[in-house]
């Protein structure tokens, strides 16, 4: 009998394991996808509300490719409960799937800030499909849109909403803007810089309610202030979908907890993506990185080792990157760790920052900022990475940087980096396209 | 595959890959849109162009969200224009620095090696870069170590005596 694969989740995690089983197995296996929302690329949903893309571009597995790949679906369908001692997935309609062996790739829901009037129509989250649909329904020019929280996910429809032409307020209840991905210098430049871009910010600012009247929003705030707008989106944090795993027996940690070959405690059950607590490349440690390259490559491995390869995960690298208003803003790995070597320059003319942090004559992480047409920021944010993810032993080129942490690519070249990445692949082998 | 084989002893720093590549690319001459690169090495005294290995991985195409990225028939990963959004996942999965962005159409752009017939190596007065049937490698790492040291002693030694 051939294999029964059930993918629990369409996101990019699920994507990736469906793509990388047919790779190998040639239709051999039967693979289920149950998917709560027809499976898009969230990444590109920035993009849809900026009207650069029409909304059939954000999907991935769309029908024609899922007959394609052979796959059966369970659409709009959501997992309720898993026995794995019966490899038994229930799904909310009752249905019941027997597996082989299952992959969770179920992601992240978004959090709204826990406040009355957090859930009046008029306040989105910005995070589905079905969420970017009524912001791009409700968004006019000249509107007031109050982002509630100035994160990741906050910071990739920035330019969108600019774009539309809204008037745009940014409130954040931490002292600075990106607490999750840049220091204070780092955020205080791209703080002027949004304002040089006629944005306000608002940090240190802690949302206490939001009320309606005549159609407009206010919301007011702990310090006695508050804020009209026509269209509030909130994007404050996101969590784990794991609740369905309640009573699995699979073991779950802040996320669920995976082996390097990204198995959970239950040996033919896999987690990948948002909700899998894997490795941390520069680390060691277990961590929970919902990134969207972390999540395709955990798909790509399990894929891999679902059908039935040998595929060991090396580690995700904590990465980001996003451009607002034509700045890049980026960080890598341990950006944040507080106990490294740190070397950080500034150089306002330019909008340009570089913090670099080290274990000894190591990259562990690293911070860049620079504009998007500067040909040395994107040349940069790249040798960074590879910096950080090779290990690579600066040895003198360390001293080099600590005098001037902007000249990167002489230290990537002459530390032999690229002979050390070279031979890195995910899956031991060269990739092939989807 | 035929790749770009590059000898950096060979190079003068005469940026002519740098032009021809931007005109192919973009039919204009703006090295600052080239997608290879010459660096210069102890203090300007020597030079060599870095550009995309095509490396095994493809970390530029495994990582786009779209797919928009593909190999070529000639082994390239090359970037399809409709289907990339520009959402910048590619240039920092890219390790090695070699994956850029056009803020004026808004996508990312790489090596293509012009579908079979680079304009760099076409251009390169000295065989620095040569298209050739060989396994790619680090072209440069050795050369560059073996020049850089001078020229780090000497900065420390001027940052010092500063």
């Amino acid at each position: 009998m051939a294999k029964r694969h059930v993918i629990v989740g369409g996101g990019t995690a699920g994507l990736n394991a469906i793509l990388t089983i047919r790779e190998y197995d040639h239709d051999e296996s039967e693979i289920t996808l149950v998917s709560a929302e027809r499976p898009y690329s969230r990444m590109v949903l920035p993009y849809y509300l900026g009207r650069s893309i029409a909304e059939s571009h954000v999907f991935t597995l769309t029908p024609p490719r899922l007959a394609e790949l052979q796959v059966k679906t369970h659409l709009g369908r959501r997992a309720a409960a898993l026995h794995t001692g019966a490899n038994r997935l229930t799904l909310d309609d009752g249905t019941a799937l027997e597996y082989d062996d299952l992959l969770i790739a179920t992601g992240s829901s978004p959090v709204r800030a826990p406040v009355p009037g957090a859930d009046l129509s008029g306040v989105h989250s910005f995070w589905t499909l079905e969420q970017a649909r009524g912001v791009v329904s409700q968004i006019r020019e000249g509107a007031h849109v109050v982002m509630v929280g100035a994160g990741f996910i906050a910071f990739t429809i920035l330019n969108a909403i600019l774009g539309l032409k809204a008037r745009l307020t940014v409130v954040e209840i931490a002292p600075q803007i990106l607490p999750r991905m840049l220091d204070r210098p780092g955020a205080e430049l791209v703080e002027r810089w949004l304002t040089h871009h006629g944005v306000t910010i608002r940090t240190g600012a802690a949302l206490t309610g939001i009320e309606e009247d005549a159609g407009k929003k206010h919301l007011r705030f702990r310090d006695g202030e508050s804020l009209v707008a026509d269209l509030v989106i909130m994007a404050t944090g996101i969590r784990t979908n794991l609740e369905w795993l309640k009573d699995s027996g699979v073991r779950v940690n802040r996320g669920v907890l995976v082996d390097d070959h990204l198995r959970s405690s239950v040996p033919n059950v896999f987690a990948a993506g948002d909700v899998a607590e894997s490795r941390d490349l520069v680390t060691g440690q277990p961590a929970l990185h919902a990134i969207e390259p972390t999540a395709m490559e955990h798909g790509r491995v399990v894929g891999a080792n679902m059908a039935g390869e040998n595929v060991t995960y090396r580690g995700s690298l904590l990465m980001n990157i996003v451009e607002v208003c034509h700045l890049d803003i980026a960080s890598f790995g341990s950006w944040d760790d507080t106990t490294a070597d740190a070397f950080a320059a500034v150089q306002p003319e330019r909008w340009a920052y570089r913090k670099l942090l080290w274990r000894g004559n190591r990259l562990t992480g690293a911070m860049i900022l620079g504009k998007a047409d500067d040909i040395w920021t994107t040349n940069d944010v790249g040798m960074l990475k590879g910096l950080v993810q090779s290990g690579s032993d600066l040895g003198k080129w360390k001293e080099h940087l600590r005098r001037n942490p902007f000249d990167i690519k002489p230290a990537f070249i002459a530390s032999g980096t690229t002979a050390r990445l070279l031979p890195e692949t995910i899956l031991g082998r060269p990739s092939v396209p989807a | 595959m035929k790749v770009l084989q590059i000898t950096p002893e060979r190079c003068t720093g005469c940026m002519r890959c740098e032009l021809a590549c931007s005109y192919v690319q973009t039919g204009a001459f703006q090295p600052a849109r080239s997608v290879i690169r010459v660096s210069p090495f102890e203090g300007h005294t020597s030079y060599a162009p870095f550009t995309c290995t095509q490396c095994a991985e493809g970390w530029c195409m495994t990582a786009c969200p779209v797919e928009a990225i593909t190999i070529s028939p000639v082994g390239a990963k090359v970037v399809q224009n409709d289907q990339c959004v520009g959402c910048k996942l590619c240039t920092i999965a890219c390790p090695y620095g070699t994956m850029f962005y056009n803020p004026e159409t808004q996508k990312a752009f790489k090596c293509n090696l012009c579908g079979g017939t680079p304009a760099c190596a076409t251009a390169c007065p000295t065989a620095a870069i040569e298209y050739v049937e060989t396994e790619t490698a680090d072209w440069l790492g050795g050369f560059a170590a073996e020049r850089s040291p001078r020229h780090l002693e000497r900065q420390v030694a001027m940052a010092e005596a500063r």
